[in-house]
């Protein structure tokens, strides 16, 4: 899957299950600061993604997750090592 | 203003079942401070060919207690493990799957129960509705839903506690989901809906509540009253209150207070002498009737309005009859428009306009 791929995944997420405004999702954008989003928002993310893309994340990784690039990354480099 | 109904009246269609439809609720049988030996007591008196229920908790202890002829109509499915009520509540439901409450909501989330009922901690009840059962498209918070006891109806009063701080567009949301709830589940027409403010004035209020003024009055889909007090919750000024959770649940916990306080001192004065103990006879059916009308048990719980599916939170200290109008009220909220309608007027847009449906108004 390419980073494109992940950030389209990422941002149809935040879309569906968040009702973030589209178009305001961009790489750096800041979950907190820019979306808008709660901490349990945060923890929807962190479920649906794992449910998406089929890994785990700790609450530990999830608290370093600030931004959509920060959640592309993390999930990049989970899927390439499955 | 809406036609008089009696509390009864309220009572009749919050708990009805409607013919030739079966709703299966889902209850958490380890929720509460009377679970589960009150949950199961609720369960039996309620449980019947339309109403199914399914016990989660510890089966052996539920087995137990609904003895050697349990009822076909009670299902029991084990979750040995429980959320207590001092447990972190996003912590708890990610860590405990086996607990009573996340299988009851997954019971939900599955496609196995039509709707879920707890005794347990709020917070809990919300995460695990929120990360199980799942909001609806377009619903940007979910709010605690409660009935304010008030004579002679009582009153539709939400966020309660769901959401400390919140957007102008969540308080829109909140009316359009109470007033569905309203029409929809207690049957009242054309209600009313009011903005919990300190002040009657647009002008009055938190700079969330001011832009909110604008967006309910702007919205015609929403029959709105304009602001209205503290004040004004028991007095029934409208039918549908709208608050952000911090105000909402001060307002909901100054009012209790208050009725709790004024029904003793009552009680207090009726038993002091020989005098009064006669008037108190006299009066006897009245001062039953406005204590029924106060009590909180007789109108079932606090409901999670926004999910996929509905979800009840009874009262802590509920016993089977509250826990028993929790799951009749969780029933009813299945099979009303409830769900149908707010998706319908969530899904229309953040600013209420009413693009093809054919009467914005319902």
């Amino acid at each position: 899957m390419t980073r494109e791929e992940i950030f389209e995944q990422v941002k149809a997420i935040l879309v569906d299950t968040l009702s973030v405004d589209g178009d305001k999702v961009t790489f750096d954008a800041r979950f907190q600061e820019d979306l808008e989003t709660d901490s349990l928002d945060l923890v929807e993310l962190v479920m649906t993604m794992e449910e998406k893309f089929g890994i785990k994340i700790t609450d530990e990784e999830a608290a370093e997750i600030k931004t959509v690039g920060d959640a592309v990354d993390f999930v990049e480099k989970r899927i390439s090592v499955a | 203003m809406s036609p008089i109904l009696t509390p009864h009246e309220v009572h009749e269609r919050l708990t009805s079942q409607a013919a030739g439809v079966t709703v299966r609720v889902a209850v958490d049988a380890a929720g509460g401070d009377n679970a589960p030996d009150e949950v199961v007591k609720a369960a039996v008196a309620v449980a019947g060919e339309r109403l199914r229920v399914i016990l989660v908790g510890a089966a052996a202890r539920l087995r137990e207690l609904l003895g050697p002829q349990p009822s076909p109509y009670i299902e029991v499915l084990d979750a040995p493990d429980v959320i207590h009520s001092d447990e972190e509540p996003v912590k708890a439901v990610r860590s405990k799957p086996a607990s009573s409450l996340v299988v009851a909501a997954r019971l939900v989330a599955d496609g196995e129960a039509d709707a879920c009922v707890s005794a347990g901690s709020t917070g809990a009840v919300l995460a695990a509705g929120l990360l199980y059962v799942r909001r609806m498209k377009g619903v940007m918070r979910p709010a605690i839903c409660t009935l304010m006891p008030a004579v002679p109806l009582p009153v539709v009063l939400l966020d309660v506690g769901a959401n400390a701080e919140v957007r102008p567009e969540h308080l829109r949301q909140f009316a359009v989901m109470g007033q569905a709830f309203a029409t929809e589940v207690i049957g009242l027409p054309d209600p009313q809906v009011g903005l919990l403010s300190i002040g009657e004035e647009p002008t009055k209020g938190t700079p969330a509540v001011i832009e909110a003024h604008r967006l309910l009055a702007d919205d015609p889909s929403i029959n709105f009253f304009g602001n209205v007090e503290g004040r004004d919750i028991m007095n029934r000024t409208v039918d549908v209150i709208v608050a952000d959770g911090f105000a909402g649940n001060i307002a909901l916990k100054a009012t209790e207070g208050a009725a709790r306080v004024i029904v003793k001192e009552i009680m207090n004065a009726v038993t002091g002498s020989w005098r009064a103990k006669v008037g108190a006879l006299i009066m006897a059916a009245d001062l039953r009737r406005i204590r029924d009308a106060l009590d909180p048990e007789e109108y079932g719980g606090a409901y999670l309005l926004g999910l996929n599916n509905p979800v009840v939170i009874a009262h802590g200290n509920s016993r089977a009859r509250g826990i028993g109008n929790a799951i009749r009220t969780a029933s009813r909220a299945v099979t009303s428009g409830l769900l149908p309608t707010i998706g319908e007027r969530l899904a229309v847009g953040s600013h209420g306009v009413a693009g093809e449906s054919a009467d914005g108004c319902g």
